[in-house]
């Protein structure tokens, strides 16, 4: 038994339009704001038109987790850090080897055109072909990801765990001063 | 939705992304955009997950984003222990490795 969805209808397309829409604006913001804490909030609104994306591709599981984890842990981890390293720059734009970075952007710009033109002529392909139903009715729910994430993946998910911990350790060891540091501190507040 | 649109919105994302990371100079600012060209990849695996009917992709993506969440902890400590020890995050100017 499948769900019959009934192909893109009116309210489809109009959702598509508006979250890659929005995706692609507050990426743009992202990356053109001066101020860390407004490139920081574009991220977040990032995150909330990928889980929309995610939901759209009846991605149910991924959609909430987008918002738990981007939204929600890595967005405080940035906070943090902007507040100890809170520095406006006036050039954002680096301008020493700007002809090295231009070219690397041009580059950059001739791979997505090449990319977009094969997925563009590719469309009737079978990967990409629009499908309509359901292989299975709990698809993409906490339920079926969960089961092949603990059957088939569980060595990666096991490995992802650990590499969790290995992350935490270092990231507490490295952004705690170090000794000469601190006398350094010390040193300059009296 | 066609399977090519998502396509081609994440190639646009990781576009914009690479381009992040190429112009501008604060470390903080790299890292963000970093985090867009991996939100990019995962969204590229759902899309192809959603067309083949294969709910590998999704697993794939959840690591994706467990890995991204290790390296915005590593890197938001380096930037940190950086910043603490050279009272600057320009990357043009940290320099410290070189010679």
């Amino acid at each position: 038994m499948s769900i019959v969805l009934a192909g893109p209808t009116l309210l489809d397309k109009i959702a598509f339009v508006v979250l890659a829409g929005s995706l692609l604006g507050f990426a743009l913001l992202t990356i053109t704001r001066k101020s860390a804490v407004g490139a920081l909030m574009a991220l977040v609104g990032t995150s909330c038109a990928m889980a929309g994306l995610y939901a759209t591709l009846s991605a149910h599981f991924l959609a909430v987790l987008q918002i738990l984890v981007y939204a929600g842990a890595i967005m405080v981890l940035f906070i943090f850090a902007v507040m100890i390293v809170s520095r406006d720059e006036e050039h954002p734009i680096a301008l020493r080897g700007l002809f090295l970075r231009a070219a690397g952007v041009l580059a950059t710009g001739y791979l997505f055109y090449r990319l977009a033109w094969i997925v563009v002529y590719e469309r009737r392909t079978d990967v990409l072909a629009t499908t309509i139903t359901l292989p299975i009715p709990e698809y993409g729910s906490a339920a079926s990801v969960g089961r092949l994430l603990f059957s088939d993946f569980l060595f990666p998910f096991e490995a992802i765990s650990l590499l969790l911990l290995v992350a935490v350790v270092a990231g507490v060891l490295l952004a705690r001063p170090t000794r000469s540091n601190r006398r350094s501190q010390r040193g300059g507040g009296t | 939705m066609p399977g090519h649109l998502y396509i081609l919105v994440s190639l646009a994302l990781f576009f914009i992304g690479t381009t992040g990371v190429l112009l501008r100079r604060n470390a903080l600012f790299v890292l963000m955009s970093v985090e867009l060209q991996l939100g990019a990849g995962s969204l590229a695996l759902l899309a192809f997950a959603r067309g083949l009917g294969d709910q590998r992709g999704h697993v794939v993506a959840f690591l994706v984003m467990a890995l991204a969440a290790a390296e915005a902890a590593v890197g938001l400590a380096i930037v940190v222990s950086v910043y603490r020890s050279r009272k600057k995050i320009d990357l043009d100017e940290i320099n410290e490795l070189r010679n």
